[in-house]
C-alpha cells in the first residue's frame, strides 16, 4: 500500500532539536510550524517544568461510565502527530503505516467535544442541609419518555449519579417539564428526598415503584449544592510562587502542619527562629505544631537517652477537640514533624504518608538537610506541601453531608502503587511501548550515530491509567519514590479525575540508588555522578514518568538543565503509541469489566433470597440486561449534550424496557459484566454512524494480501464483524486504519475483549470473592480491584462489606508486620513479641448489620445471618507478599491456593 | 519486654513512686521531671498528649481525679514488643493506688510523704498487675494473666459453696464472700456481683499479695463505691492455697472472726478439696475438649470472668513440643491482640478502629492456630495444634461453647 512510501520522508534526526517538530510534511499538528513547544514559557528559571492542559468538559470521572460515554471523545481521530517518526523497531512500521494514513484523513470527529456539555460542573465535595426546595408534581402528568424511563415519565426529568456514587443530581428536565422546575430547581441541584423520604441511587428504583402505586401526587424535594471547598489541584501544580492567603488559612484551620528543626547547638543558638528551619503553613505563632515543638523536640531527646527505648515515631494529641497524628522522623540531629487530623488521615494512614513524604523530599532534594536548607527554596517548599496537605486532607473530606461516614485515605493507596491485573496481551503492547521508549534505538533516525551523542539515558518508566499502575519498569525503590511523587502532588488524582489534553513535568531529582551509595565509598560498581531527571507526560487518563540519566556515557548536563523538546516528544509519542493501539478505550472497558479476577458486588446474591431474585432474572430472557433507569439517562443525557442534534435513541428504548421489566429487584445502576457487550451495542452505533466517511476502511483491509495462519485469523475476524458483537470492528474501522498490521494488532486487543473469560479466583460454584488486595511492599506495589469498584456495585451491602475489609486490613497488615520484620532482620535492636513474629495469617469473620441487608431487598424474616470473611496471609518467600482477601463464608478458602491462582493472572 | 509506671504529684512534680517489670534500668529522677515537663508544658498549650508510640511500645501520660486542682500523673512506658494496653494499665493502678488510700488522699494531696509511705502498702498489689503483662511470668504461682479479667475457676461445687459464703458473709455481718484457690476466684457470696468487676479484681489480688497470713484484716476503698469511705476486708487461710475474703464492717473482732470462720467452714472442707483438684484444669470433669485443643481461654463478658487451661487432657501428653507456660502467653495474646474485638464492650472508649460486627477470628501460625468465637456472653479461645484445619476448628469452638451454655456443672 501506499503508506510504505511515507516511510522514507522520515528524516528527523536527533542531532539538533529544532528539527524533529517541522521536520515532516505530514505533520498537521497546530504547533509544528514554530519549533518552540507549547510549553516552553512555563519552563521556570531553574529549568523545571509543570504543564498542565486538561479538557475543559470533562467534569467527572471517566471511568465509572460504561463505555458508550467514552466512545464520544474517542472516537475522534487523533491525526495530531506531531513527529514524524515515531517507532522503527519492528513494530514500528505498523505505527508508521497508521499515521501515514491518518494524516490524509481530514479531522473529522474532533471538533464535537468542544461543544456539547454545558458547564454543569458538579461541585462535588461538601453541600450543607440549609436549602431545601420541594417542588410537587402532580400525578396526572405523564411526561412523554422517549427513553422510556420510569424517573422521567413521572416526574420529567433525569438524574445522574453523583461523584460518590449515592447522591441524585439533576441533568436534565424534559421540555414539557422544565417550566415546573425552572427557575426553581436548575441542573446540578440534588434530589434528597422524595415524599419526605430520603432517596439515593441505592433505593431510587424502590421508592419510585411506590410512588407509581401511590395516588398522592409526589414531593420532591431539591437540595441547592453549596460552594464545596475542592480545590483546584491543576492549578496549584502550576503554582510556581507560595500559595495563596485563604489555602494556607484553610490547612490551617483543618490542623495539618510541617515543622522542621535542627536541634544541634550551633545552629539552634545561630538560628533566629531557635532552630526551625521550616514551618508551614505560618506564621510560625499560629501553628499549634511550632507552639508545643518543645514537647517534641524533649520526647524525641528523651526516648532513646533516657528511657532506653527507640525514638518516639509518633504521638496522637487532643487539640481543640480533634484528634492530631503527630508523626517523627529524625535525620542526624534534626527532626521533621508533621501533623495530621485523625480524621483524614488515621494513625495507620500517617505512618504510611511520612515514610512516602520522607521518600518524596529525599528523592527531590537528596536529604531532608538539604530539602530544608536549599536557600530560596521557601516558596517551593510551599506549595509541595500544600498540594501534599490538599491531596491528603482537603481533597478527601467526605462528600456526604454525615460527617461521621467519612472517606478518608484508600487504603490501597496508602499502601502501594495500586496497580491492576492485565490481560498478557496487553500487558506485553504496554511494557513494548515503555521498553521501546527506554531503548531509545534511533538508528534509522540518523545516519551519524557516531557524531550524536545522546542527551539522556532512559533508566526505567512507569505507566499510570487513572491512577492505577499499568507498568513499571524501574527498580524498586525508584517506583516507590515515583510514586509518592505522582501522589502527593495530585498527579494521579488529577489523572483520573480529569481528561488530560497534555501534561509535562521535568524535575531533577536524586535517585535512591545514588544516595545511598555515597556512604559506602569505593565501590567498584558504583553508579556514576551524573544528574538525574524526571520526566511526567501525561494524556487522556494517561501518566507515563520517565526517570533519565545524564552523565556516563551520555552528555553531562550542566547547570540549569530545562526538559529537552525531543525526550518530551519520545515520551509524548509513547503515549499516542498506547492511543493508537486502541489502549485508552480498552482500559476504559477493562476497568468497568470486573474480570480478572472477577469479584462479587451483589453480596445479596449469595443469601438465599438473593438466589432467588437472581434465579428469576435469568429466567426471563430479556432480563439479562441489568441496566437501570438511571445509568441510562445519564448516559443518554450526556450524550446528547455532546451532540444534540443527532438522533441517538437507537438502541436504547429496548434496554430501557428492560430496565422496567426487572424494576426494583436489583439495585445496580451498571451494567453487569457480561451485559457489556449488549449494552454498548446499543450505543456504539451511534458513533459509528458519525463516522461514515470511514466506512471504507473494511474493503480496504481485504485488499491486503495475507497468508497462513494470519489469514486465518483475518478472516476469522472480519467474520466476525459482521456478526453480532462486531462494534468493536466496525469501531476500528472508523479509526481509518488502513492497514493490515493495525487491525491485526486492535483486534487482538479487542477480540479479547469481545469474550471476556472472568476469571475467578475463590474455590466454589459461585464467585464469593468480594476484594482482595495484594502487596507487595517490597516492589511498592499492589494489586486490587480497580478503585471506583465501589461506584461500579453502587450496593449498600458491597459498600459495607468494603468499609468493613479496609478497617480489618489495617489490623491485619499491622498484625503481621511483625512476622515480616522479623524475617527481613533476625537480631533487631527492640527485641519484638515472639508469638506475633510467627503468625502468618489472621482472619475476621463479620456478620452484616440487619439494616444493611434490609436495604439491599433481603429483608425476609428469617435470613440466615449474612457472614463474610477477611483474612490476611503473608508469604514470606523469596519476598513477604501479603495477600488480603474478603469472600462469602459459604465457601472455605485456602489463602495459598487463592495467591497460586491470583498469580496466573499476573 | 519491659514496663514502667511512674506516679508524680502533678502540681508540684515531685515522684511518688516508680514500679517497673523487666530488664529495662529504673529511671532516674531528671527523666522523670522531663516527662513531667513534657505534659505540663503541652497542657499549657491547649494540648494532651494522648499516646505517643515508639518502635515496639510506647510512653503515655494519664491524669486522673480531675477534677481536683491537686491531683497524680501516671506515666507509662512499655517497650520491647509488649503487647498491652498501657492506658489499662494506668487506669488499673490509679484504681490500686484509690484502693488502698482512697481517694481523697490522692486528691488532698497535703503530705506527699505521707501518701508515699502509704502508697507503699499497694506495691504487691501493682507489681501483681505489672507481672500480668509479663511472658516470663506465666508459669509464676500466682498467676495474674489478664488485667481486666478475673481469673476462675468453674467447678460444679460452686452452688454450694456459695450458700456457704453467704451463710460465712451473713455471720461477720458482711455482704461480699468470696472463695479463692491457687489465686483464682472459685465462688461468691450472692451478693458478690455487686462490686464492680475491677473491685473484684483488686480484691483478688490484696488476697494474693497477703500470701501467707492466716487472718488478716486491711482497710480498702472500693474506687467506685465507695472512693472514700473504707471497708475492712479479712482475708482468711482456710487451708494451703485456699483463701476466703469478706467485706464487712467493724464490729466482729478479728479474734470473734476466727471461731465464726471455724463454725462456718468446718463441715465444707471435703467440698473445698474436692474443689481444689479442679486446678489447673479448672473446668468441671463433664466438660470434655477434643484431644487437638492444647489449650483455651473462655471469657464470661458480663462477669468479666475468664478460666484459662491449659491441662484439658487427663493423660498428661506433654510432647507437643510446646511448654505449658507458652501456650497460656500465646493465649493472652491472642486475646489482648484480637479476641477483645469481639466483645467491644470489655475495651474502653477511644478512636474507633472501624471494626464492628466481627463474629470470629483467628490466626495461623508455623506451630499453632488460634481461633475465636463468641456466643452471647461467653468468648471462647482456642489453641489449636497446627495441623488441624480451619473448618474442623469452628467446629470444635462452637462445640465447647454450647457445651458451657448447656453443661449444668458450670457455674459461673
Amino acid at each position: 500500500m501506499n503508506n510504505y512510501k511515507n516511510k522514507i520522508s522520515y528524516d528527523s534526526p536527533c542531532d539538533s532539536d529544532n528539527d524533529w517538530t517541522n521536520s515532516s510534511d505530514d505533520s498537521k499538528y497546530s504547533d509544528s510550524e514554530s519549533s518552540v513547544p507549547e510549553w516552553d514559557s512555563d519552563v521556570s528559571e531553574d529549568g523545571e517544568l509543570v504543564y498542565i492542559k486538561t479538557k475543559i468538559n470533562n467534569e467527572t470521572t471517566d471511568e465509572t461510565k460504561p463505555p458508550l460515554l467514552e466512545s464520544c471523545e474517542t472516537f475522534k481521530l487523533r491525526n495530531n502527530f506531531k513527529r514524524s517518526s515515531t517507532r522503527r523497531s519492528t513494530k514500528g512500521r505498523i505505527f508508521k503505516v497508521l499515521k501515514a494514513h491518518k494524516s490524509k484523513n481530514p479531522d473529522t470527529g474532533s471538533k464535537r467535544e468542544h461543544e456539547g456539555l454545558p458547564a454543569a460542573s458538579i461541585n462535588k465535595n461538601k453541600f450543607n442541609g440549609d436549602k431545601f426546595i420541594i417542588i410537587q408534581v402532580s400525578k396526572n402528568m405523564i411526561f412523554s419518555s422517549e427513553k422510556n424511563c420510569q424517573l422521567e415519565k413521572l416526574f420529567g426529568l433525569s438524574l445522574e449519579t453523583h461523584a460518590d456514587g449515592k447522591t441524585l443530581v439533576v441533568a436534565d428536565f424534559l421540555t414539557e417539564a422544565k417550566l415546573i422546575y425552572t427557575p426553581k430547581i436548575k441542573k446540578g441541584y440534588y434530589l434528597s428526598k422524595i415524599n419526605g423520604v430520603e432517596v439515593n441511587s441505592y433505593n431510587i428504583n424502590n421508592i419510585l415503584q411506590r410512588i407509581i402505586e401511590d395516588h398522592n401526587s409526589p414531593r420532591l424535594t431539591f437540595q441547592m449544592p453549596t460552594e464545596g471547598s475542592y480545590i483546584d489541584l491543576e492549578r496549584l501544580l502550576k503554582l510556581k510562587n507560595a500559595p495563596e492567603n485563604s489555602l494556607t488559612q484553610l490547612l490551617k484551620d483543618s490542623l495539618c502542619s510541617v515543622l522542621y528543626l535542627c536541634c544541634n547547638d550551633i545552629e539552634y543558638n545561630s538560628n533566629d527562629d531557635k532552630g526551625v528551619l521550616y514551618c508551614y503553613p505560618r506564621p510560625f505563632n499560629q501553628n499549634f505544631l511550632y507552639n508545643t515543638r518543645g514537647a517534641y523536640v524533649t520526647l524525641n531527646h528523651l526516648a532513646p537517652k533516657s528511657l532506653g527505648t527507640s525514638e518516639p515515631t509518633n504521638s496522637t494529641v487532643l487539640h481543640n477537640n480533634t484528634l492530631i497524628n503527630i508523626t517523627y522522623t529524625s535525620h542526624y540531629n534534626d527532626l521533621l514533624l508533621t501533623a495530621f487530623p485523625n480524621k483524614q488521615v488515621d494513625l495507620f494512614a500517617a505512618k504510611k504518608v511520612i515514610a512516602d513524604i520522607v521518600r518524596l523530599l529525599e528523592f527531590l532534594y537528596g536529604s531532608l538537610k538539604a530539602c530544608f536548607t536549599k536557600p530560596n527554596n521557601v516558596d517551593k517548599l510551599d506549595s509541595l506541601f500544600s498540594r501534599i496537605f490538599v491531596t491528603l486532607i482537603i481533597n478527601n473530606k467526605g462528600s456526604k453531608e454525615d460527617g461521621s461516614k467519612n472517606v478518608g485515605l484508600y487504603l490501597e493507596d496508602t499502601l502501594a502503587a495500586h496497580s491492576v491485573t492485565l490481560p498478557l496481551e496487553v500487558k506485553v503492547q504496554v511494557d513494548d511501548a515503555i521498553a521501546e521508549l527506554e531503548s531509545a534505538d534511533y538508528r534509522e533516525w540518523t545516519d551519524d550515530i557516531e557524531n550524536f551523542q545522546r542527551l539522556y539515558t532512559v533508566i526505567g518508566a512507569c505507566l499510570y491509567y487513572s491512577g492505577h499502575l499499568l507498568s513499571s519498569h524501574l527498580q524498586d525503590e525508584d517506583l516507590k519514590e515515583i510514586n509518592a511523587y505522582l501522589r502527593l502532588n495530585g498527579v494521579l488524582k488529577l489523572s483520573t479525575d480529569k481528561e488530560l489534553e497534555k501534561l509535562v513535568m521535568w524535575k531533577e531529582v536524586f535517585i535512591h540508588e545514588h544516595r545511598n551509595q555515597n556512604k559506602n565509598e569505593g565501590n567498584e560498581y558504583r553508579v556514576l555522578d551524573g544528574r538525574w531527571f524526571l520526566l511526567t507526560v501525561g494524556k487522556g487518563h494517561f501518566i507515563l514518568s520517565t526517570l533519565m540519566e545524564a552523565g556516563g556515557c551520555t552528555e553531562d548536563a550542566v547547570g540549569i538543565t530545562p526538559p529537552s523538546p525531543f525526550y518530551v516528544e519520545e515520551c509524548e509519542s509513547c503515549l499516542e503509541l498506547l492511543y493508537d493501539v486502541g489502549l485508552h478505550k480498552y482500559l476504559g472497558t477493562w476497568f468497568c469489566s470486573n474480570t480478572q479476577p472477577q469479584v462479587e458486588t451483589s453480596p445479596e446474591y449469595l443469601t438465599k433470597y438473593g438466589r432467588k431474585i437472581r434465579d428469576t432474572n435469568t429466567l426471563r430472557p430479556d432480563s439479562t440486561l441489568k441496566t437501570s433507569t438511571l445509568k441510562l439517562t445519564k448516559s443518554l443525557s450526556e450524550k446528547r449534550r455532546h451532540n444534540s442534534s443527532e438522533q441517538i435513541n437507537v438502541g436504547s428504548s429496548n434496554s430501557d424496557m428492560n430496565s422496567l421489566t426487572n424494576y426494583g429487584s436489583h439495585h445496580s445502576l451498571y451494567v453487569h459484566t457480561y451485559n457489556t457487550q449488549k449494552y454498548r451495542n446499543s450505543s456504539l452505533d451511534v458513533s459509528y454512524s458519525e463516522d461514515s466517511n470511514s466506512l471504507k476502511s473494511n474493503s480496504e483491509v481485504s485488499e491486503e494480501r495475507v497468508q497462513g495462519r494470519r489469514a486465518d485469523r483475518e478472516q476469522r475476524n472480519r467474520r466476525d464483524s459482521s456478526g453480532s458483537d462486531s462494534d468493536w470492528e466496525r469501531l476500528d474501522g472508523s479509526r481509518a486504519s488502513g492497514s493490515m498490521d493495525m487491525s491485526d494488532i486492535r483486534k487482538s486487543l479487542l477480540n479479547e475483549m469481545n469474550h471476556v473469560t472472568t476469571h475467578r479466583i475463590t474455590a466454589g460454584e459461585e464467585n464469593v470473592l468480594f476484594h482482595f488486595v495484594q502487596l507487595e511492599s517490597e516492589k511498592g506495589m499492589l494489586i486490587a480491584p480497580v478503585k471506583n469498584i465501589e461506584m461500579q456495585a453502587n450496593n449498600v451491602l458491597y459498600s459495607y462489606i468494603l468499609k468493613t475489609f479496609r478497617s480489618a486490613c489495617k489490623q491485619i497488615h499491622d498484625l503481621l508486620q511483625h512476622s515480616i520484620r522479623f524475617k527481613k532482620n533476625h537480631a533487631p535492636s527492640n527485641p519484638l513479641n515472639k508469638i506475633l513474629v510467627a503468625v502468618k495469617e489472621h482472619g475476621m469473620l463479620f456478620q452484616a448489620p440487619l439494616e444493611t441487608l434490609s436495604q439491599c431487598g433481603v429483608n425476609k424474616k428469617n435470613t440466615e445471618p449474612y457472614l463474610f470473611w477477611v483474612v490476611g496471609r503473608v508469604f514470606s518467600d523469596p519476598e513477604p507478599r501479603e495477600l488480603y482477601l474478603c469472600y462469602h463464608e459459604s465457601v472455605p478458602q485456602d489463602l495459598t491456593e487463592v495467591a497460586y491462582l491470583l498469580s496466573y493472572l499476573e | 519486654m519491659s514496663v514502667i509506671v511512674i506516679a508524680v504529684a502533678t502540681e508540684s512534680g515531685v515522684p511518688i513512686f516508680s514500679r517497673k517489670r523487666g530488664n529495662n534500668e529504673s529511671v532516674q529522677f531528671s527523666t522523670i521531671a522531663s516527662l513531667h515537663g513534657i505534659n505540663m508544658f503541652s497542657k499549657c498549650h491547649n494540648l494532651s498528649l494522648i499516646e505517643t508510640q515508639v518502635d515496639n511500645g510506647s510512653i503515655l501520660w494519664k491524669e486522673y481525679c480531675k477534677r481536683f486542682i491537686f491531683s497524680v500523673t501516671l506515666i507509662g512506658i512499655a517497650t520491647g514488643g509488649l503487647e498491652c494496653d498501657l492506658e489499662l494499665l494506668l487506669s488499673s493502678v490509679n484504681d490500686a493506688m484509690i484502693f488502698c488510700v482512697g481517694k481523697k488522699e490522692l486528691e488532698n494531696l497535703k503530705n506527699i510523704d505521707q501518701i508515699k509511705r502509704d502508697l507503699r502498702q499497694c506495691y504487691p498489689i501493682l507489681d501483681y498487675l505489672l507481672e500480668s503483662l509479663d511472658p516470663n511470668a506465666v508459669s509464676s504461682p500466682l498467676p495474674t494473666l489478664l488485667l481486666d479479667l478475673i481469673q476462675s475457676i468453674l467447678c460444679p461445687q460452686a452452688h454450694q459453696l456459695q450458700q456457704a459464703l453467704d451463710n460465712y458473709a451473713e455471720s461477720v455481718t458482711g455482704r461480699w464472700a468470696c472463695l479463692i484457690i491457687h489465686g483464682h476466684l472459685v465462688a461468691t457470696s450472692s451478693d458478690f456481683c455487686e462490686l464492680d468487676p475491677r473491685e473484684a479484681r483488686l480484691m483478688l489480688l490484696l488476697a494474693a499479695a497477703q500470701d501467707g497470713a492466716p487472718l488478716r484484716d486491711t482497710p480498702v476503698y472500693f474506687p467506685q463505691m465507695s472512693p472514700n469511705v473504707a471497708f475492712r476486708a479479712v482475708t482468711c487461710k482456710l487451708l494451703a492455697d485456699v483463701y476466703i475474703l469478706v467485706v464487712c464492717g467493724a464490729t466482729p473482732a478479728l479474734s470473734q472472726i476466727d471461731e465464726i470462720v471455724l463454725q462456718c467452714w468446718e463441715g465444707y472442707a471435703s467440698i473445698i478439696k474436692e474443689a481444689k483438684l479442679g486446678f489447673p484444669r479448672n473446668f468441671p470433669m463433664s466438660i470434655t475438649f477434643e484431644p487437638c485443643v492444647l489449650g483455651v481461654l473462655i471469657v464470661n463478658i458480663n462477669k468479666r470472668r475468664c478460666v484459662f487451661s491449659r491441662h484439658l487432657h487427663p493423660s498428661n501428653q506433654k510432647g507437643r513440643g510446646m511448654s505449658g507456660a507458652h501456650r497460656m502467653d500465646i493465649l493472652r495474646t491472642f486475646y489482648i491482640t484480637t479476641a477483645r474485638e469481639l466483645a467491644p464492650e470489655l475495651k474502653h472508649k477511644g478512636p474507633s478502629n472501624g471494626i464492628e460486627n466481627m463474629t470470629e477470628t483467628y490466626w495461623c501460625s508455623e506451630y499453632h492456630k488460634c481461633h475465636a468465637q463468641r456466643l452471647g456472653n461467653i468468648l471462647c479461645c482456642g489453641l489449636y495444634a497446627s495441623s488441624v484445619q480451619l473448618h474442623t476448628i469452628r467446629l470444635i469452638t462452637n462445640q465447647i461453647l454450647q457445651d458451657l451454655n448447656t453443661n449444668k456443672d458450670v457455674y459461673w
